[in-house]
């Protein structure tokens, strides 16, 4: 190093100071990767959680999301062998999604459930027991909280009720299903208490057996790449549906959440600034009591280059320490954070706020190396442009 | 005789201090050889340190000339001026001015480490330096360490670190007690037996016995110059020795 250092060393002769402003640093740095963290992290939680069981496509009726409205589509059934035909498509099924009852001793529960087919199903990984078989009409599968709720167990049956007669509070459709196995819904939020049982025994209790309707079609293709393009035939062939896929529905997700992201621009933003501010107004105090020092170096003959370096290299020195630190605290504050905000009632347990990828802690370092930089640029341009004669008679008297 | 090191001529500089224009320099010249010690001197305000100040190229006259070694200062970029402070000039403060975060040794590597001499021999150089003015075992002791007397002989060994054509001092001994002044003393007069240049801005009278030249200084003029280019001396080789 040509300039030995010095001003590094400089650094460790306020080092309460110097502490002071790393952790102020550290702290505006994890706040910029939280909001780094926040901004992208979102999307990917929610592409990871819609292809979590591989399946690319959802097919709803016209004009809506996914669960997005209690509107069904009709004839699912042939829906869904037309959508197998397409050689692109690895497998397909229908979900309906509809309100459950049941009793425990003379209390009434509400329950979510799920129709599916199990041969095509992307909504539940077992954790304990049995899968269903696509015939077995009388098997269901319990979350665990509704297993709680219900004190229900593997091989126990359970009654449960579809359409409740609001006037006296009794199901029209009742029917007494086995638990053959404990899953966890992919999309339930925490603490749901969701049931899953086979298409038409689901449709029988929700009265929508006739017209075989259901609530999405959810589709996998063989090729990743092609999911695209499987996705424009199905719009083509099926015009009356709304056919998104991933990709599609990650868009409109994006749009629904433009606020969350302009947030987190701003408080990013705002971070930065008092980064800027931090470490600008402290290599300014710093150089300014160094000032009699810079103006010897310049009078013995270190260029004005040397000098600007020491003071950039200062500035990215403190940045480097603070943002290490703030790393670590950023991403224990993103898992903070991630759970208060993914227990707030509606949305997927397994969704993240915060998603730490490499890139997004790449991303939070080089403009915090590049923010230590600039900050540290009018300090430097100070120390250059200090007039060395009247600086050193200054100091002298 | 052999190109000056110092050629000064008709040298002027004024402040402005309200609105008015103060004459710190009025039309100075003078010339200095190599080899000579010469001492300035002269009462607060006289213009002494101004005139090493414009000699030093760390301030820009009014007028006239500076040239070091044929070059004049007033042609020079910002950038060659600065090189010629690193390389022809040594600079020696009345208050050291040495950096407190760096060691001794490192202090004199400093201007070697500017002029990008290879670690080894810069360090090789330091130490022979501090050897020179009796610090060799005070090399790793940081600056803060040392007392006045110590960090003025390190001050020394840095301004010698690129073997200079003319070492300027400012008060040299101002903030020393008068033993360890005369340590410095001593050790002026050793460098000007080696060969150096040195020209000293002084109050210090013991220091105007010494030097071989005494330039008398009042209201920005030379008042009297008593040349005696005859105690030149002839170079020795040693660490202090110019190029």
């Amino acid at each position: 190093m040509r300039g030995l250092g010095w001003s590094l060393k400089g650094l460790g002769r306020h080092r309460l100071r110097s502490a002071l402003s790393v952790a102020g640093i550290a702290i505006s740095a994890a706040m910029l990767l939280d909001m780094v963290m926040l901004s992208g992290g979102i999307e990917k939680s929610f592409a990871e959680l819609l292809l979590a069981r591989g399946y690319h496509i959802r097919l709803t009726p016209k004009g809506t999301l996914p669960f997005d409205t209690e509107a069904t589509l009709s004839g699912a059934g042939r829906l869904i062998a037309a959508i197998r035909r397409d050689s692109s498509v690895e497998a397909a099924g229908a979900v309906l999604g509809t309100s459950l009852y049941s009793r425990r001793n003379d209390s009434l529960v509400t329950l979510f459930g799920y129709g599916i087919q199990p041969e095509a199903q992307a909504l539940y990984t077992l954790e304990s027991g049995h899968d269903l078989g696509p015939a077995d009409t009388t098997g269901v599968l319990l979350s665990l909280p509704a297993a709680h709720l219900l004190g229900a167990g593997l091989g126990d049956s359970v009654t449960f009720m579809g359409r409740l007669d609001p006037q006296v509070v009794t199901a029209a459709v009742g029917r007494k299903l086995v638990v053959r196995g404990i899953v966890r819904w992919v999309y339930d939020y925490r603490g749901q208490p969701s049931v899953g049982t086979v298409l038409p025994a689901m449709q029988s209790l929700a009265g929508q057996r006739i017209g075989d309707h259901v609530s999405l079609l959810m589709v996998k293709v063989r090729e990743d790449t092609a999911a695209a393009l499987v996705a424009a035939r199905l719009r083509t062939a099926f015009p009356q549906l709304e056919v998104n896929s991933v990709a599609d529905l990650v868009r409109h997700f994006k749009q629904r959440l433009v606020y969350f992201r302009q947030l987190s621009y701003i408080l990013a933003s705002m971070s930065l600034v008092v980064t800027v501010l931090l470490i600008g107004t402290l290599l300014t105090i710093t150089v300014n009591e160094r000032l009699g020092e810079i103006a010897t170096l310049r009078a013995i003959g270190i260029s004005r280059a040397t000098v600007v370096r020491e003071i950039l290299l200062e500035g990215a020195v403190l940045t480097l320490l603070g943002s290490s630190l703030g790393i670590v605290l950023g991403l224990l504050t993103a898992r903070y954070l991630d759970s208060i905000l993914t227990s707030f009632p509606g949305l997927p347990a397994a969704f993240s706020f915060f998603v730490p990828r490499g890139d997004s802690l790449t991303t939070a370092a080089l403009v915090l190396l590049l923010t230590g930089v600039l900050a540290a640029l009018y300090p430097a341009w100070l120390a250059a442009r200090a007039p060395i004669a009247a600086t050193l008679r200054t100091e002298a008297t | 005789m052999s190109r000056p090191v110092l050629l000064v001529r008709d040298l002027s500089k004024q402040y402005p201090m309200n609105h008015e224009a103060v004459h710190a320099l009025r039309g100075v010249s003078l010339t200095v050889q190599p080899g000579e010690y010469v001492a300035i001197a002269g009462p607060s305000g006289s213009g002494k340190s101004t005139l090493l100040q414009l000699i030093g190229g760390i301030d820009t006259p009014s007028g006239g000339t500076v040239e070091i070694l044929g070059t004049p200062l007033q042609q020079l970029s910002d950038r060659e001026l600065t090189r010629l402070r690193l390389t022809r000039l040594g600079f020696i403060f009345q208050r050291f001015h040495l950096l407190p975060v760096l060691t001794a040794q490192e202090n004199v590597e400093l201007p070697m480490a500017e002029a990008r001499v290879p670690r080894q021999q810069r360090r090789q150089r330091a130490l022979d330096l501090l050897r020179y003015v009796g610090l060799a075992d005070r090399a790793g002791h940081l600056a803060t360490q040392l007392s006045g007397g110590e960090m003025q002989r390190v001050a020394i060994a840095r301004a010698l670190a690129n073997r200079p054509a003319l070492l300027l001092a400012d008060e040299p001994t101002g903030e020393l007690d008068a033993a360890t002044g005369q340590e410095i003393l001593d050790l002026f007069r050793r460098l000007n037996q080696d060969g150096t240049t040195l020209l000293v801005v002084t109050h210090d009278e013991r220091l105007g016995a010494q030097a071989g030249r005494i330039i008398h200084m009042l209201d920005g003029r030379i008042q009297s110059d008593t040349s005696d280019i005859d105690s030149a001396a002839t170079p020795r080789h040693h660490p202090a020795t110019p190029r």
